[in-house]
């Protein structure tokens, strides 16, 4: 490689995919540095993002350094970066990415916003490679906010990664791929599964995985659904009901319920970055578009996810950074999740009611989401309901942007990672909408979160300092 | 053709006001929008109402505006948040508070009332403010409200009179045939209104070239952010160290200020508003400012585009060729006077003539504005801050 064509490649991200394209585009001659949020502090743990660990985050992860050690350890990938003499920060957030574009023209050299616990930079780049990896997707229902309700992300987190599982009888929600691996490391840490909750009459992982299941001695509870979490402090039991409408209340004695019905790609960088987007109805959520090369719409950005293929994606980016031509790779095999996860919140919705807390960061009912109610520091100043629908010249729309203005769901502390995709779920069913008609509500920079006194910087150049204005002014000589 | 009596053409708080007023007096009005309802800068309003010191010829308008914000959550039925706890101007160091001391002479040939206080004063005001405070400037009048539940308060307050707002729907051109206007050309086709209101920003501009008519404005990239909900700390507007920083009724607070881009928009789509690093430099002034709120949360930040006048005031005409044309830009003040504004133009529109004092503010005073304002005022887009 002549050094004309060695490129600054910063990747987001070191799962198995972002960790193997470091590698391999470092292998290529490239300057890499590889950026992953974990281990993350616990401040940004609370926020449930990108894994919803709940309000029970157990002790042993107070101690940091401890932690930093276990959850590098336990990805060995990122050794073999660190060897091979890719930049490696972990615990390290990119919360923004910038890059000269329309009514932006004086980025200059693209930049990403990396944030940590002692330092506060713009990483200077020529490519940016997006693995951001996965999120949980966790639906409400009553008493979901206790301790001990967690995301089947967190909870592989919490027993993989930071060994600190505190869970002794877990109930897990839904028969999906990552329910049953869940399921695996849990029963192999000494947690006991009271069971899988299933609405339907189908193990949703597939036949196989059903056998594994039955075969490892976990009840699978088919034609249920949950109504509620109970206990008063902490999860001390759950709520289950037939879905065929019996009506029988069944009581589980159980400590944890692990939430594992999906997770959905995380991404917010693309898409605050401009990036177009459209929406997989496969995945159930929107993805950048991207060309055969993985390239997004914006010149030199990456998009790298096991939502959009597998180990292919590695060799076709490095081909398309080295100016090749990539033909176009079979298309990803289809997991068709959206549905799923749209049974899942028709079902809760059809048993739990209106009545359920859907935003925990403003305290927001469905009920009060779909009437557009306005939240309760306004102490329902409201003259009378009004829709969401707009468009009454031809296709009805909904703009979750305005929903949220008004309602405050998806406007708190995590952003609206919790709620915002249960919210277009409801949105689509109670209105009759398609989700790809729903605009999604818009991501923004900062992508978590920030203490100010991380994210504040002193580089004022002496012409801002001096120009500095709160406001345009007109010239004095006018 | 589909008939109205008046077409408001912009679906933010200025046209909306507007269209609200025309509906409630009788007529039957229509509103356009390229986009969604209250997106573009109605959406990056700081929310203040400022009786406008600066600004002493758009002075009696914003009074107009207090009177009729006092009453606005009645009059529409809906929250606005509005709060009228004053304003205060603060500096923080030596160099800041020589501009602002200047400042106060200007304001002190108005009627408003301002009042030069001591940094005791200021931080009994605010005690969150930083021991580096020197003294400020207060009012205890002006206020802020929240600006995308106003501007849909507005909406739905037109909506319930019986008016239409049509989203997605950009106007092409406005029709006009022997010296009056007759309607306006939509992607979907034509619709006819003896009275067409222009309150698009840049867009108005567009249209009204064909006209031979100059409507000057410069569209501007402006940023903003707020924290995560705190507790109360104060409900005063506040100004300092180049920032405008407010607390919203839920707790978040709100901030906007520094280094700002010109641009060029296109008329029928959304334009691009991308967000900058400059967010940690708003981050380390907000903390200067409020050493408190070291460990508060960036939560979300966002530009939007305001449209400024080559002077920075409001613009506000109606036309006598063609006739039944009314067109107006509150070049970035439009949060705070759009109650006055739309009581003025929908007089304008129904009337020809409205009582508001809005002599100081139509087209007439930029009569000699050399045709290449924007180079001349470095004003061009690409340009940053200037």
């Amino acid at each position: 490689m002549t050094s004309s064509s060695v490129r600054r490649i910063a990747v987001v991200g070191a799962s198995d995919l972002g960790c193997s394209f470091a590698l391999a585009a470092r292998q290529a001659g490239h300057d890499v540095t590889l950026v992953d949020e974990h281990p993350q502090s616990l401040k940004q743990m609370s926020l449930d993002a990108p894994y919803f660990y709940g309000a029970a985050i157990p002790a042993a992860v107070l101690n940091e350094n401890a932690i930093a050690q276990v959850v590098l350890e336990s990805n060995p990938e990122i050794f073999e970066c660190f060897e091979a003499e890719v930049d490696v920060r972990v615990g390290t957030i990119a919360w923004g990415a910038f890059r000269n574009a329309p009514n932006s023209a004086h980025i200059g050299t693209p930049k990403l916003g990396l944030v940590s616990q002692d330092s506060n930079k713009l990483l200077e780049h020529d490519v940016l490679v997006l693995a951001t990896g996965a999120r949980d997707f966790v639906p409400s229902f009553a008493g979901w906010d206790l301790p001990g309700v967690f995301g089947v992300k967190a909870g592989l987190a919490l027993l993989d990664i930071y060994q600190c599982y505190e869970g002794k009888r877990t109930l897990v929600l839904g028969t999906s791929p990552e329910a049953v691996k869940f399921t695996r490391s849990a029963l192999a840490a000494g947690v006991e599964i009271v069971g899988m909750v299933e609405p339907t009459q189908h193990f949703a992982a597939g036949r196989l995985a059903a056998d594994e299941i039955a075969g490892l001695g976990v009840p699978v509870l088919y034609g249920r659904i949950i109504t509620a979490a109970e206990g008063k402090t902490a999860v001390n039991g759950a709520q289950l009901v037939p879905t065929n409408g019996s009506g029988t209340v069944e009581g589980l004695d159980c400590d944890t319920i692990c939430i594992a019905i999906g997770r959905l790609p995380n991404i917010e960088l693309p898409a605050a970055m401009g990036c177009q987007l459209r929406f997989d109805a496969s995945v159930g959520s929107w993805l950048p578009e991207t060309d055969a090369g993985g390239m997004t719409s914006a010149a030199g950005v990456y998009w790298l996810s096991r939502f959009t293929g597998g180990e292919e994606q590695v060799q076709a980016i490095l081909a398309s950074i080295g100016g090749d031509t990539v033909a176009p790779a079979a298309p990803a095999e289809s997991v068709a999740r959206a549905d799923y996860l749209q049974l899942w919140v028709d079902t809760l919705f059809q048993t739990g009611g209106s009545n359920v807390m859907l935003c925990q960061c403003e305290d927001v009912t469905r009920g009060a989401f779909l009437g557009l109610e306005p939240p309760r520091y306004l102490d329902g100043q409201l003259r009378h309901p009004q829709t969401p629908v707009t468009g009454r010249c031809g296709v009805p729309r909904i703009h979750q942007d305005q929903m949220k203005r008004m309602t405050r769901v998806g406007m708190g502390h995590c952003q609206g990672k919790r709620c915002r995709d249960e919210a277009a779920l409801l949105l689509s069913t109670r209105f009759g909408i398609g989700l790809e008609s729903i605009q999604p509500g818009s991501y923004r920079f900062p992508v978590r979160p920030l203490d100010l006194d991380l994210i504040a910087a002193g580089d004022e150049t002496p012409e801002m300092r001096e120009n500095w204005l709160y406001w345009p002014a007109a010239p004095e000589n006018l | 053709m589909e008939s109205f009596d008046v077409i408001v053409v912009g679906a933010g708080i200025v046209g909306l006001a507007t269209a609200y007023h025309a509906q409630k007096s009788g007529a039957r009005v229509l509103v356009l929008d390229k986009g969604a309802t209250g997106y573009e800068a109605s959406s990056r309003a700081t929310g203040y109402l400022s009786l406008r010191g600066e600004t002493p010829e758009e002075c009696a308008l914003a009074q107009v505006a207090e009177k009729l914000w006092d009453e606005l959550d009645e009059e529409l039925g809906y929250p606005t948040e509005w709060t009228q706890k004053g304003r205060l101007w603060a500096a923080i160091d030596d160099g800041e508070l020589a501009e602002l001391k200047a400042t106060f002479q200007s304001f002190q040939a108005t009627d408003i009332g301002f009042e030069f206080i001591d940094a005791k004063a200021c931080r009994d005001l605010i005690p969150a403010l930083t021991d580096k405070t020197l003294g400020g400037i207060y009012t205890p009048r002006a206020g802020h409200a929240n600006p995308q539940r106003t501007t849909q308060a507005f909406a739905w307050a037109f909506l319930d009179r019986g008016g239409e707002i049509r989203e997605h729907t950009p106007v092409l051109s406005v029709l006009e045939k022997g010296g009056a206007v007759h309607g306006v050309r939509t992607t979907r086709g034509d619709i006819h209104a003896g009275t067409v209101v222009l309150c698009a920003a840049s867009h108005t501009t567009k249209l009204l070239e064909p006209l031979g008519i100059v409507f000057p404005l410069a569209p501007v990239r402006l940023e903003a952010f707020v924290t995560a909900p705190l507790p109360p700390l104060f409900e005063e507007a506040f100004i300092a160290h180049g920032l405008a920083v407010r607390q919203t009724r839920r707790g978040n607070i709100h901030v906007n200020g520094g280094p700002f881009e010109w641009i060029d928009v296109d008329v029928t789509g959304e334009p691009a508003k991308p967000t900058t690093p400059l967010v940690r430099n708003i981050a380390q002034r907000l903390v200067e400012v409020f050493p408190v709120l070291r460990k508060a949360q960036m939560l979300r930040s966002w530009a939007g585009i305001v449209d400024i006048t080559p002077d920075t005031m409001t613009l506000i005409h109606s036309f006598d060729t063609p006739r039944g044309l009314v067109a107006a830009s509150a070049s970035g003040h439009g949060f705070g006077m759009a109650p006055a504004m739309g009581v003025a133009i929908a007089d304008l529109a129904l009337q020809g003539r409205t009582e508001l004092p809005i002599g100081d503010l139509t087209l007439d005073r930029f009569a000699s504005l050399p045709g290449d304002w924007r180079r001349a005022w470095n004003w061009q887009a690409g340009n940053i801050n200037t």
